[in-house]
């Protein structure tokens, strides 16, 4: 029974996945039918099929996916470290302290807010935000009453944080001209606007080895979820292991922020759904999560891009508008 | 032979002193449990020896090694301990509460192995839930809700149990389903099995051993029918009873009782 309905939610994912990714590299001001795109993947296409698809539309779905997967791991490591299933890296402050250490950085390095980071810049950015989101992370963790972490508390922590970044975040904007306004406004958002290969090369294997070093981990995943004392007695060192997933969520949120800003809700929604359709075994739902965070990603970009061309609104505000009200959905449902 | 002992223990939490130099030897194959008023530090005594609180003093041997010298994933491997009030997630079936057992003896790449699978099949089987193995959690009764939950000690495999107030809750058929079960463990396959019980009664007829604690202290430990006694009942819980023999004549039984007024 159960392994049969775990066999049709994969095929549905599977074939909504594909759906998305022949949406997000066909729809465009530059339209590219399904069959040109595996054409010019395999050399045919014309010379304009190729620059869009393998300069632009190819790197930028690269970089939409690590940032999905990202975020919604991360979500689903706090939600497993909290107990609590409101948690996301959005929510308790690490993207935002990631924000402001990318805006910070960006600021003192460049004027010109328009361009595409430097080489140099780009590598040092995740790193940037890395450290400015383990700050917050750490801070949240010792007020937050270390050994015993009270998930009420963390949440109610992350809340006061999380507005006071984006009150730094403001302000930095308000000290700035209009250029600086228009860049920051990304973080604050979320948008995959200007990824290129150059984001794509760092940003995809970061994500693609936490990712398989979080799912190696998924045994002591699911003990978290038992009761602490549980936990102990089964042997787990409990914070040594609630540090290392806390860090591997930080890694996977600030390298998204760095390079996509503060995409908020995937990394709710994503976890959330997954553990609706298989269940709370991290094996499964981990992976499906991904996915979920994909197709959503994907979705979200494509209508962004395109919706109100040629302007284009912050994948991070879609989401937000057709995340909300799956949100509250589910918040009436809850018992 | 001893499974637990425990020498010059204390423990506090922060200044107040729960268990005060405690020296306690809990016996090899044998059903002990342990009785006493509320906060007389029943539960902070297995939770010590479950490794949830450290002790500010004092030392405690699982058979005959000192914890402190031993892995945290090993010692699970010689004694399992269900806490009161476990949790788990919505949507996880009895298997699998069950098989999160076999941790401590699981590799962290790899799956379930033919052997783990065999004692998972076994501790559903012995409590008595095959019918219910792929049935959710939430939806089963207080009763077999409590049962999963020893199946999951159980696939620990280990030759020692603990179980604080596994019957809390519970009406009093729950209440022998999850005894009984416990007891025949016991016999068959020679398990310790250490209890923080408050039902007196249940208590005598259950134990080999009971242990009489208040304020952290021993105040009797041996065979019911020898320390469950007037005067003991009195000093620990601070009440007379009138106590009778059962009627198979081995273990007392309390018929009533009345709080000590003045």
């Amino acid at each position: 029974m159960k392994k049969r309905k775990l066999k049709i939610i994969s095929l549905i994912l599977i074939s909504l996945l594909l759906f998305s990714l022949i949406l997000y590299l066909s729809w465009g001001s530059f339209k590219i039918s399904p069959l040109d795109i595996i054409k010019t993947i395999l050399g045919e296409g014309t010379k304009l099929q190729k620059s869009a698809l393998l300069n632009i539309r190819v790197p930028r779905l690269l970089v939409g996916i690590s940032v999905g997967i990202a975020l919604s791991t991360a979500g689903a490591l706090l939600q497993t470290i909290t107990k609590n299933e409101l948690a996301d890296s959005g929510i308790v402050g690490i993207n935002a302290g990631a924000a402001v250490a990318a805006v910070v950085f960006i600021s003192l390095k460049t004027a010109d807010y328009y361009s595409e980071l430097g080489n140099i810049s780009i590598y040092v950015l995740p790193f940037m935000a890395i450290i400015g989101a383990g700050i917050s992370a750490a801070v949240i963790y010792f007020l937050s009453g270390r050994n015993r972490i009270r998930p009420q508390r963390l949440l109610l922590i992350g809340l006061g944080i999380n507005a006071g970044l984006n009150a730094f975040i403001t302000f930095f904007t308000f000290r700035g001209g209009v250029s600086d306004y228009n860049r920051v406004l990304v973080w604050i958002s979320g948008s995959l606007w200007g990824s290129g290969w150059s984001y794509a090369k760092i940003i995809t294997p970061i994500v693609v080895l936490m990712f398989i070093l979080v799912h190696i981990n998924y045994k002591k995943l699911d003990v978290l979820n038992l009761s602490d004392e549980h936990a102990v007695c089964l042997g787990l060192n409990l914070n040594k292991e609630r540090k290392k997933f806390l860090t591997y969520a930080v890694i996977l949120a600030g390298t998204a922020t760095a390079f996509a800003g503060n995409v908020s809700l995937i990394g709710l929604i994503s976890p959330h759904i997954a553990k609706k359709l298989v269940g709370p075994y991290h094996k499964n739902f981990l992976v499906i999560s991904a996915v979920i965070s994909t197709i959503i990603i994907l979705i979200a970009d494509a209508v962004s891009r395109n919706l109100f061309s040629p302007i284009e609104i912050p994948v991070g505000i879609t989401i937000s508008i057709l995340g909300v009200p799956y949100f509250i959905y589910l918040m009436i449902k809850e018992k | 032979m001893e499974a637990i002992s425990v020498k010059n223990l204390s423990v506090a939490y922060e200044d107040n002193l729960i268990i005060d130099n405690m020296n306690l030897s809990i016996p090899k194959g044998e059903i002990s449990i342990i009785i006493g008023a509320n906060g007389c530090g029943k539960s902070t005594l297995l939770k010590t020896i479950g490794r949830i609180i450290k002790p500010k003093n004092g030392e405690i041997f699982i058979n005959d090694k000192n914890i402190k010298k031993l892995k945290e994933k090993h010692i699970a491997t010689q004694v399992a301990f269900l806490p009161q009030g476990p949790i788990c997630p919505n949507g996880i079936t009895v298997k699998e509460v069950v098989s999160y057992g076999r941790f401590p003896h699981q590799k962290m790449i790899g799956g379930l192995n033919s052997h783990d699978k065999e004692i998972i099949e076994w501790a559903i089987e012995e409590t008595g839930l095959k019918d219910f193995a792929d049935r959710e959690i939430e939806n089963l009764s207080g009763g077999q809700r409590q049962r999963a939950w020893i199946a999951m000690t159980l696939a620990q495999e280990t030759d020692i149990i603990m179980l604080d107030e596994p019957t809390t809750y519970l009406d009093m058929s729950y209440q022998l389903e999850v005894l009984e079960v416990l007891e025949k463990l016991n016999k068959k396959k020679n398990i310790t099995v250490v209890i923080v019980l408050h039902e007196l009664n249940n208590a005598c007829r259950f134990a080999s051993n009971i242990i009489g604690l208040k304020k952290g202290k021993i105040i009797c430990k041996g065979v019911p029918r020898d320390v469950i006694t007037e005067e003991n009942l009195r000093e620990i819980y601070g009440i007379d009873v009138k106590l009778q023999l059962s009627e198979n004549g081995e273990y007392p039984i309390c018929v009533e009782y009345e709080l000590i007024r003045g």
